[in-house]
Parts: structure tokens; C-alpha cells; sequence
């Protein structure tokens, strides 16, 4: 790739991308094969060697000290001292330099915790850049974002870009990638097949690239949405540990054989519906109805036997256990249903049996269902949990960001897989940062903002735009 | 000449205490000067836990086991215990020495009752001997019990305390709270009131069983030593094995006096914690495990409970420290009233 | 595909203890030349011992405490819990039980068997007082349990007074709860011939807690629940695992557990708790579960090497080594087996994953073969 451009980096889940970026940022060593810089061959042995030849990652998820300031995050590891003393004020100095020359600035005194994502991605950007790189990796970044903080963040990856910065960027989201991208390189199951420019491809070949095959047509569906309350929630007030309102008088329901979508940026309350629905937090005030039977003082797992299927939004803290092999995730959270439990004791033969057929099903690419969860791709893993969630026919599916890092391939699976149960009467409460995804699969969406639903949206409507903008408050999407 | 005396006796005591705690079957060196015999005979001894260089009792029968190495000629076998050990392991340990064919064998502390207890009968030619305990003999007449009367020495010195004390406050710390350091309390209090009715004394353990770190720690010897000062007392006795280091330091500090335990602690002490230890209640395991290494090699093994009193100079109170010399007219003659009778010295509280 | 998986498993899980056993030896031998000793003569004088059936009685004998004192911690282990009380948990419950076994009478069978149940009840009981810590008021477990070790010493030492719970041994230094009558006593097995010294009838207690153990958390919902809280409690808890229940059962468990701890000894060779009854076992526990990984069968290998150093070291001071070397050869092994494990699991892990990768791969050209029919 050249200098001073943006080259992005496109691919299924388990294509290689990952395993990719890491080689470059010296966490894995290559079995073969040499990588240039500046026509030189260099060794990277380990992310040390690799900052110092000016190589800088933006990890998917933030690697962010919470209640560290601005200034401390981004000088942590590289703290500049001065006679054994840290040297706070040339580091301030030097940060505001870096903010104004790339268009990046944070106040240096803010606590990380007070920041938005927006914020907190740049942060991160910071960090790199403070340490010298001229290569920056970033692995997924507008994951998180909200439409208008995309902008930004484009804006100021072109700033990076004029300054003779190179950037590498992955991403699933294809639109994006040809927005900003001069070059995409486009890898499947370890090898690079292409490597196109933006302009020559529209999103769906690219898309097909990806997946080496055509996609399937999303949309156009009949409603299937009947009248049978399977969720209900009335006035659901939570507060946290000092009483603040974390969730504020949420009224909801959800019928069968309908999709509910959740609209709203991220930390605005959402994460805290889904546990008080699930049982993992207790409200301070409201009722959460399932069916006809008042369930708010029931405990996570009297719902998830009464037919409550849940696909967490962190899959790697709540959705499984790394390090047990696929067919033990295959029993969580159905550990006290058949096929995985007779009477007190496991059946082990039963879970194993259905973990076949879930990994047959749902195309969980695996060599074997006896592999621990951490080895399977991200991608992968998700599939296994949606599998494991639709498995038991519940009534009621919770979805946090379904397809969250999940392939176009296996994203059109999940939605197909979506659909079907809705239609056989699954209800289902979404919640996702994919607006496209929200806006496709929902037959009612609401926006969330500082944990009170704000606005209501139809679907068939509004547009992504509508939606982020009611999402910050600035104004309705047709309420 | 005493004095020089007296620093090459601490020297030597000195040099015993920070000897290795492994064990040595250097077959004794030929005594230099006095003439000794080559002795046939095999002494086993099994410490308790801490062994050679507890600065304890165990080293009070290590020092009786060396004298009798260099002036008998004996040969000898030293084990030590295991902090944790079951009595299975102790068993162990005294069958090994009796397969050996080491006799006698000498247990050091009342934790190989049971232990010897087991044992003993099955090796009825070997002579076992324990030291602090002395329910064994009756059935085992291969057992000799070394006991001592620890309440009669520990009378004396509280005579000698309460004689000294200024404040009518004085101290007893002991190591750990079990019945045979009560008795040292008991012979201490009896002792000091029948010098002064009206004494105040505190009193303290520095650990309950089955922790038994109270023997072996200055740092907590100090802080109760330290307490009793500040609340007056300007006397204290410690019966504490290694955690009476401790007390010598807070009586140093607090400029008060502090007695001594087991082997005479002046000599063994640094400079400047002798003028503070008034005297020491001898108890003297080492003339104990001496006394009945020479009767085997006597061919006259001593049999039955054998109790180093008074009487026998078993135990009594040293009179190094010149300090003590204006007491001592009073306690030797409590001493002689506990001899011929006339005193009965408690040995419970 | 599987076959090489095994093959290979097989070899990973061998290679740690193997590692680690190696390294320890060189440590030790190290130490040993350092202090002047011959590492060879020093390790066949303990392997001699072997030979000898009372050492294979004490072996055996201090194994099955040794045993169910780690199983006692590894039951807290998998749902990562910190049970440090084992210790005072084991020595509270034997004392209380040899007390109550002591006091009464009853016939033989349903002597011992309340013997035994006093001391599970009270082992339960004490570290039930950490859970419930845990659970209501956040209090770290490991916190807890240390400190509940100091009061169970001071309560035991309380009550052991003649008195109160003790009665004097005539003529001794030591004191002791009531001499348990020959109903409430195990009877020793003559499993090893060559020696009078019977094997604790305990240790079948010890085998049948071992199987429990395994049946429990490999076998029962109960016992996936706690794996799962160990594994991740997040997830645990969006499986619908009831977190603070768990930690009151779980620690109710081990603590039942360790009350057993004490109880070969007491009703197989003591009879009676007294100043002498051995403490520190429950620390003992720890470094086994260790050394074990929380697994039954790596738990009794672990148990048995404890057991052999512990009851060997004898022998290496009649030779003039110092016995002590036994116990840096016992603190050395639990960390190369420690760090051996995390590096043979660290290996595992890359080689899955390229396993994974790499089978991926076949399957792909394969199906490519196959013209696409998976």
C-alpha cells in the first residue's frame, strides 16, 4: 500500500483479517511469507518492534482505561519522564498539537469514563499517533458509531490521510469502505482474491467478492404481526447504586410474530432493558409481563425456562465460555432444559447430539464440536449462540446486535433464520447499532435516549438519517 | 578471670545457638584436655519442632546432648519434626532410630507422648526416654520421663521479682497457653505473693494452641513486653522459648527489668540486654538429657518418672547478674522451705 | 482428525507433568549441590523408602487427609472461590466432633456416622459464615476465610481447657478431648503386608468424596452451573446461574468437605483431639489442588507425591541431608507445575486454533472437490 492513502481491508468473519492485522501489529508470527517497509523486509516480533517502524492499532474494542484522564490514557505505556518524573505538561502539549493538526481534539483532563464513543475512538487515535505511527490499523471502528460520528471519523482519517499518515481499515460495512478507501483488498479464507478501487464496484459486488458467491435479497416481507401479547413491560423504572434513573418509565410490548427494534446510541439504556427483562437486574419500579404471567420477580433462569431466548450483546462475556468446548456453550443458559439435562443430571449424549445439528444448521465452521469456543472466529461463535437461542422453540427472543462483527454471509443467515421464527410467532425486542439492520428486520422501532424511549419510527419510512438524528436528540423521526 | 570466664561460656552458648539445624552424626571429636572414654553407646534424639537452635528448650537438650558427646564419647543422631506432622510421622521417626539400633532415644517434648507411646512396646530392649511428660512410664518400663518441677523454679524467681519490682507491678508473658507454661505462671504468682500479698500481676500468652508460633516470635514478645511496661510493671518473666529475645528488647528500651527462661539468658544475651535480665529460671533439660545419657552408658539407665526439681537442682535460678545478688538471700531460703516441705508450690492456676 | 486430536491431547496433558517434575528435580538438585549433598544418593535414599510397607502405610495414611483437604479447596477452585479456611474449617470440625464422639454412645456404626456429620455440619457451618460474608456485605472470601482461621484457633483453643471440652491426660503436658470409645472408631485395613500398621479405613471415605466430586461437577446441573461461574460469571449469570446461591452451596460443599479432613486421623489413629492433633492441613489442600488442577485423579497423584516427600524426609535426615530441601522440593514442584500447565495450555490453545484453521482449509478444497455438496 502507498503512503498517504487509506486502504481497507474487507472480508468475512474467520477470512483472515484479524489474524492479518495482528501479524502486522507483531502479535502472531507468519509461518511464510515477508512483509515490507519502505522496500526494506522487516522481522515484527512483537507490537514493541512494530510501533517503533511506526505501525499503530485501533483495536475493535477500546483499550481504554476508564477512570484514567485523556492525557493519562494516552501516554500510559510511553509516559514521558523527566529525572525519573513524569512529564505531564510537554505530554499536553504535545497532544494538543497532535488534535489540531489532525482535526482530533479531546480536552486532555477529561475522565475517559465521562466520554462519548465518538470521543473515545479518538482517544485511541491519539494514542497511536502519540507514539510515533505512520501506519495505523483500525480494526472495525465505525462498529460503534452512530452515522454522524462516521462523518467525523472520516473527516478526520482524510486529514490523516493529506498528512501523509497510511491508514488500513476494516471493516464489514461496504458502504463505508467505498466512501473512504482508496484501495480495498478483499480476503477469503486466508488469501487475498482481489484488490479493487472504489470506484469500479458498487457494495453488492464487493459483497459477493467477500463471500464468493451471489447474496441473497433482503427485504420485502409480509408483516406477520398478530394481536397476542408475549411481551409486555409497563413503566420499568431502574435506578442505579446512588439513584440515578438509568431506565425511566419504559412501556413496551412486543406480540408474536413481531420484531420490536431499539434504536439509540450506545450506553442510552439499552444493555439495562435487556437485563431487567432478562431477570439480571431487579427494577425499582414497573412490571415485566410474559404471556399472562407477571413475571418481574422472577429470576433469570424461571425465564429462560419459560421460553425467553436471549443473544447477549458481548458474546465473549455473557454468551459464552471460552475456554469450554462448543458442545457445554450449547447447554448454557439450557442447562436445566432437555436436550442438555435430564432431571438433575446432564445429558451429555443429548447436547452433543444437538450441537451437531445446531453446527450442521446454522453453519458454525468448526472441525469439531469438542473445540474450545475461543478457537472459532468471532463470526462463528455468533452463530453458535444464535443457533443455541433459536434451539427450543422459546417465545420470546431478546437479540442484542444479532450479527454484531458477523459476516455478510453469515448476517443474511441469522436475518433468514430471524424471519422464519418470527414467522412461525416468535416475538422478538432487537437491539442494534446497524440502522439497516434495525430498519429491515423491525416491524416497529423506538429510540432509546438517556434510558427513556423518546420516539417512535416506522419502519417502512424512515431512513437511516431520520433515525440517527432522533438516536442524538436532535429531532424527531416521526413520532 | 570470671568475667572472662563468663564471655567465653556466652561465646560458646552463642556459638551452639546459631549452629546449622541439621542434623550431625560427627562422631564426637577427641576432647581436648580432659580425659573421656570411647563410648559404644548410641544416643538418638528427636527434637520437637524448631530443633537445634530454637533458642529454646530444644537447644537445652542439644547442649546436654554435645556435653555428653564430648565428655562421654557417645555417638549420637539428631531428627527434628515438621511443623504439621501427625503422630504417624513421629512414629516414624523414633522406629527409624530404634531400627537403628540407637539407645537411648530421647524425646524432646510432650508432643511424642503418643507417638513413644506406640512405639516403645515394640522395641522392649531399647531405652526411651521423653522429656515433659510423664504419663508413659507407668506402662512402659522401657520409658524413662524426664519432667521438671517448673512451678518450684518459676516460685523463686517470682520472689526474686516482687523482691525487685518498685512499683508492685510485674509480668509474666507466656508463650503459648497451654497447661505446662500455666504452670510456670502458677509457681511465678505463688512466688511473688509470698513476697508481696498485695503484687499486682499481668499476665499474658502470646498465642492459644495449636498455634504455637508464641515460642518462636520476638516481635510479638516485644509488644506484650512493651504493654506490661506502659502499664506499669517493671518486672517481667517470660516464659516464651525464642519469643523472650523480644521481651529483653522492650525492657531495654523501657529501661525496666525482664527474667530470664530455661538456660541462664545473661550469657547468651547481646551487651546491652544483660544489665536487664535480672536472673533466668533454669530449668535444665540439658542436665536432664545428660544425666540420663551417662546412666545408660553407666549401664544403669535411669527408669520411672525421673522429676529434676529443686532438690536435684533440676531447675532453679541463675545468679549471674550481680544485680540479682540482693534477693537471692530470701529466695534461697524459700528454696530450702520447698526441699524440706514446708512450702508447697501450686503447679495450676 | 480426531485421532490425531487425542493422540496429540494425550501428549499435552502428560507433557505438563512431566515438565514440571523435571524442572523441579533440576531446582532441587541445584539446592542440593549448593548445600554440599549428592542430588543422587539424596533422591535413592527417599525412593528406598518406598520399599519399606510402614512407609507405604504412612504414605497412604497422610495421603487421604492430604486428599480430602484438597478437595475441599478444589471444590471452591472451579467456581473460582478461595476457600483459604480450610484450615480452620478442618481443625474446628474435628475438634467438635471428636468432642461429641467422646461424649456419647451409641452403637458402632451410627457412632462413627455422627461422628462424622457433626464434623461435616460444623466444617459447613464455618465456611458458610464466609459465603454468607460474600454474599450479603461483598466481602472477598479470601479475606474472610483467613480470618475465620485465626478465630477458629482462638475458639478451639477456648475450648479445649480442661473443663470446658478437654480433659487432662494424666501425667502429660497435653490435653485432649474425650477418648472416642472403640464404637466410634474406623478400623484400620490390612491392605500392605510386611507390616502390623493398618491403612485409615477412611481413605474409602476419601475414594468415595473423589468420585463425588467428579460425578458432581462433570455430571449434574449442579456441577455445570459451577463451572460455568468459574469459567465466566457474566455469562454464568445470563444463563440464568443464581451467583450468590451458588457461592452459599458451593462453599457449603467445600466446607463440609474439609470437616471430613480431620477425621481419618481422629477416628483412625488419635481417637481423641488434643494439642498435638495436626494442623496446617488445609494449606497442604491448596498446594495439592494445585498441583492437582482441581481434577480427582491429578488431586490423588498429587496427594500421593505430597505424601511420599512428607513421609521420606525422615529418611534424608538420617543422612545427614537437611530435611528442609523436602519442603523447597514441594514449593518448586507447585510452581513449575503451575507454570508448566499455563505454557503446555497456552501451546494447546495456538494449536487449536490453527488446527481449526487449517481443517477449515481441507474441508474447503474438499467440498471444492466434492463440487460443493458438504
Amino acid at each position: 500500500m502507498k503512503r498517504g492513502s487509506v486502504h481497507a481491508i474487507v472480508g468475512e468473519n474467520g477470512a483472515g483479517k484479524s489474524t492479518l492485522m495482528k501479524i502486522l501489529y507483531g502479535m502472531y508470527r507468519p509461518d511464510s511469507g515477508e512483509i515490507f517497509i519502505d522496500g526494506e523486509p522487516i522481522t515484527l516480533s512483537s507490537p514493541a518492534v512494530a510501533i517503533e517502524l511506526g505501525i499503530g492499532m485501533v483495536h475493535q474494542h477500546f483499550q481504554l482505561a476508564d477512570n484514567f484522564t485523556v492525557l493519562e490514557n494516552v501516554v500510559l505505556g510511553s509516559e514521558p519522564t523527566k529525572g525519573g518524573r513524569l512529564d505531564f505538561a510537554l505530554a499536553r502539549q504535545r497532544i494538543g498539537d497532535l488534535g489540531r493538526q489532525y482535526g482530533l481534539e479531546v480536552d486532555p483532563d477529561a475522565l475517559v469514563e465521562d466520554l462519548g464513543v465518538g470521543d473515545r475512538q479518538r482517544v485511541e487515535i491519539l494514542k497511536v499517533l502519540y507514539r510515533g505511527a505512520t501506519t495505523i490499523i483500525l480494526d472495525e471502528p465505525t462498529a460503534v458509531l452512530v452515522p454522524q460520528e462516521v462523518d467525523e471519523l472520516f473527516g478526520a482519517l482524510l486529514e490523516l490521510k493529506q498528512q501523509g499518515l497510511s491508514i488500513i481499515f476494516i471493516s464489514h460495512k461496504l458502504d463505508e469502505v467505498r466512501r473512504v478507501a482508496d484501495d480495498i483488498t478483499v480476503i477469503r479464507r486466508g488469501t487475498t482474491v482481489a484488490t479493487v478501487k472504489p470506484a469500479d464496484v458498487n457494495s453488492r459486488q464487493l459483497a459477493e467478492l467477500m463471500v464468493g458467491s451471489e447474496l441473497p435479497t433482503p427485504e420485502t416481507r409480509e408483516s406477520t404481526v398478530t394481536d397476542v401479547d408475549v411481551l409486555v413491560v409497563k413503566g420499568l423504572t431502574l435506578h442505579d447504586s446512588v439513584g440515578r434513573d438509568l431506565l425511566t418509565d419504559i412501556s413496551l410490548a412486543v406480540h408474536s410474530g413481531e420484531v420490536v427494534g431499539i434504536a439509540g446510541v450506545e450506553g442510552n439504556g439499552q444493555a439495562e432493558l435487556v437485563e431487567a427483562i432478562m431477570g439480571m437486574r431487579t427494577p425499582t419500579a414497573g412490571e415485566i409481563h410474559l404471556g399472562s404471567d407477571d413475571i418481574t420477580t422472577w429470576s433469570t433462569r424461571q425465564r429462560r425456562e419459560a421460553g425467553v431466548a436471549y443473544i447477549p450483546e458481548d458474546r465473549t462475556r455473557h454468551g459464552l465460555l471460552q475456554d469450554s468446548p462448543l458442545w457445554e456453550n450449547r447447554m448454557l443458559g439450557h442447562q436445566t432444559q432437555p436436550p442438555n439435562a435430564r432431571g438433575i443430571l446432564l445429558d451429555r449424549k443429548g447436547a452433543k447430539a444437538d450441537t451437531q445439528r445446531i453446527v450442521d444448521e446454522f453453519d458454525v465452521r468448526t472441525p469439531s464440536i469438542d473445540v474450545l469456543a475461543s478457537a472459532l472466529s468471532g463470526g462463528n461463535q455468533q452463530k453458535l449462540i444464535v443457533g443455541r437461542e433459536m434451539s427450543g422453540d422459546p417465545r420470546l427472543l431478546i437479540a442484542s446486535h444479532p450479527t454484531r462483527g458477523v459476516d455478510v454471509g453469515a448476517q443474511s443467515d441469522i436475518w433468514d433464520h430471524l424471519r422464519a421464527a418470527r414467522a412461525a410467532g416468535l416475538a422478538v425486542l432487537l437491539i442494534s447499532a446497524d440502522l439497516d439492520e434495525l430498519i429491515g428486520l423491525s416491524d416497529a422501532i423506538v429510540v432509546m435516549l438517556r434510558g427513556e424511549l423518546v420516539a417512535t419510527a416506522d419502519p417502512a419510512t424512515v431512513t437511516p438519517e431520520q433515525l440517527g438524528s432522533a438516536m442524538t436528540g436532535a429531532g424527531g423521526a416521526g413520532a | 578471670m570470671k568475667i572472662a570466664t563468663m564471655l567465653a561460656a556466652g561465646a560458646l552458648a552463642l556459638a551452639a545457638c546459631s549452629s546449622s539445624t541439621s542434623g550431625t552424626t560427627t562422631t564426637s571429636p577427641a576432647p581436648a584436655g580432659s580425659a573421656s572414654a570411647k563410648s559404644d553407646v548410641k544416643v538418638g534424639l528427636a527434637y520437637d519442632i524448631g530443633g537445634r537452635g530454637d533458642q529454646s528448650f530444644n537447644d537445652a537438650a542439644a547442649r546436654g546432648l554435645d556435653q555428653a558427646k564430648t565428655e562421654l564419647g557417645v555417638e549420637v543422631k539428631e531428627l527434628e519434626a515438621t511443623a504439621g506432622e501427625t503422630d504417624a510421622q513421629k512414629e516414624e521417626r523414633l522406629t527409624t532410630l530404634a531400627e537403628a539400633g540407637y539407645s537411648p532415644i530421647i524425646a524432646v517434648g510432650f508432643a511424642y507422648a503418643t507417638s513413644l507411646g506406640a512405639v516403645a512396646p515394640k522395641f522392649p530392649k531399647t531405652t526411651f526416654a521423653i522429656v515433659d511428660d510423664a504419663s508413659l512410664s507407668e506402662k512402659n518400663p522401657n520409658v524413662t520421663s524426664l519432667v521438671f518441677a517448673e512451678n518450684q523454679g518459676s516460685y523463686l524467681v517470682g520472689a526474686i521479682a516482687a523482691q525487685a519490682s518498685k512499683t508492685g507491678n510485674i509480668g509474666f508473658i507466656g508463650g503459648v497457653n497451654v497447661p505446662l507454661i500455666q504452670k510456670f505462671q502458677a509457681g511465678f504468682e505463688a512466688g511473688a505473693k509470698s513476697v508481696n500479698p498485695n503484687i499486682k500481676i499481668q499476665a499474658k500468652y502470646l498465642t492459644e494452641p495449636p498455634d504455637f508460633s508464641g515460642f518462636g516470635d520476638p516481635q510479638k514478645g516485644q509488644v506484650a513486653a512493651d504493654g506490661m511496661y506502659q502499664a506499669g510493671a517493671d518486672v517481667v518473666y517470660h516464659a516464651a522459648g525464642g519469643s523472650g529475645g523480644g521481651v529483653f528488647k522492650a525492657a531495654v528500651a523501657a529501661n525496666k527489668l525482664a527474667i530470664g527462661v530455661d538456660s541462664d539468658q545473661y550469657l547468651t544475651a547481646p551487651a546491652d540486654q544483660k544489665p536487664v535480665i535480672l536472673t533466668s529460671m533454669l530449668k535444665r533439660v540439658d542436665v536432664a538429657v545428660y544425666d540420663m545419657v551417662k546412666s545408660s552408658v553407666d549401664k544403669a539407665p535411669l527408669t520411672g518418672v525421673q522429676t529434676f526439681d529443686l532438690a536435684k537442682d533440676g531447675v532453679g535460678f541463675s545468679t549471674s547478674n550481680d544485680a540479682v545478688t540482693p534477693y537471692t538471700a530470701k529466695a534461697d531460703e524459700l528454696k530450702a522451705q520447698i526441699i524440706s516441705g514446708a512450702i508447697t508450690v501450686p503447679d495450676k492456676m | 482428525m480426531i485421532g490425531r486430536f487425542s493422540i496429540r491431547g494425550v501428549a499435552l496433558s502428560v507433557a505438563a507433568p512431566l515438565l514440571a517434575i523435571v524442572f523441579a528435580l533440576t531446582v532441587t538438585s541445584l539446592v542440593l549441590l549448593a548445600t554440599g549433598n549428592a542430588p543422587l544418593g539424596a533422591f535413592s535414599t527417599m525412593l528406598a523408602q518406598l520399599e519399606k510397607p510402614r512407609i507405604q502405610v504412612n504414605i497412604l495414611n497422610s495421603a487421604t487427609t492430604y486428599y480430602l483437604s484438597a478437595i475441599a479447596v478444589a471444590i471452591g477452585f472451579r467456581m473460582k472461590l478461595f476457600n483459604i479456611g480450610v484450615d480452620g474449617q478442618y481443625r474446628l470440625a474435628a475438634m467438635l466432633a471428636a468432642a461429641v464422639g467422646g461424649a456419647i454412645a451409641l452403637p458402632p456404626v451410627f457412632h462413627v456416622a455422627t461422628i462424622i456429620l457433626v464434623a461435616m455440619f460444623v466444617g459447613a457451618l464455618w465456611a458458610g459464615i464466609a459465603a454468607v460474608l460474600k454474599v450479603t456485605r461483598g466481602i472477598s472470601e479470601v479475606i474472610s476465610t483467613i480470618m475465620l482461621n485465626f478465630i477458629a484457633t482462638g475458639i478451639v483453643a477456648y475450648l479445649l481447657a480442661p473443663g470446658r471440652l478437654a480433659v487432662e491426660i494424666t501425667g502429660s503436658n497435653n490435653i485432649g478431648t474425650k477418648v472416642i470409645p472403640e464404637s466410634g472408631r474406623v478400623p484400620g485395613l490390612p491392605i500392605i503386608p510386611g507390616t502390623p500398621n493398618l491403612v485409615f479405613g477412611m481413605i474409602i471415605m476419601a475414594i468415595i468424596v473423589g468420585v463425588g466430586y467428579w460425578f458432581v461437577i462433570n455430571r449434574t446441573r449442579f456441577g455445570f452451573d459451577l463451572r460455568a461461574t468459574g469459567a465466566s460469571e457474566t455469562a454464568a449469570v445470563a444463563s440464568g446461574v443464581n451467583v450468590k446461591k451458588m457461592i452459599i452451596v458451593t462453599m457449603l460443599l467445600s466446607g463440609a468437605v474439609a470437616g471430613l479432613v480431620g477425621m481419618p486421623q481422629l477416628l483412625g489413629d488419635s481417637y481423641t483431639y488434643g494439642l498435638d492433633f495436626p494442623t496446617g492441613l488445609g494449606f497442604t489442600g491448596i498446594a495439592i489442588a494445585l498441583l492437582g488442577r482441581n481434577n480427582p485423579i491429578g488431586i490423588a497423584f498429587g496427594a500421593l507425591l505430597w505424601s511420599f516427600l512428607d513421609n521420606t524426609s525422615n529418611s534424608l535426615e538420617f543422612d545427614n541431608v537437611p530435611k528442609q530441601t523436602v519442603l523447597i522440593m514441594q514449593g518448586v514442584i507447585v510452581l513449575s507445575v503451575v507454570i508448566a500447565y499455563e505454557l503446555v495450555r497456552r501451546y494447546r490453545i495456538r494449536m487449536v486454533a490453527s488446527d481449526v484453521g487449517r481443517q477449515l482449509d481441507a474441508e474447503l478444497v474438499t467440498t471444492a472437490a466434492q463440487g460443493g455438496s458438504a
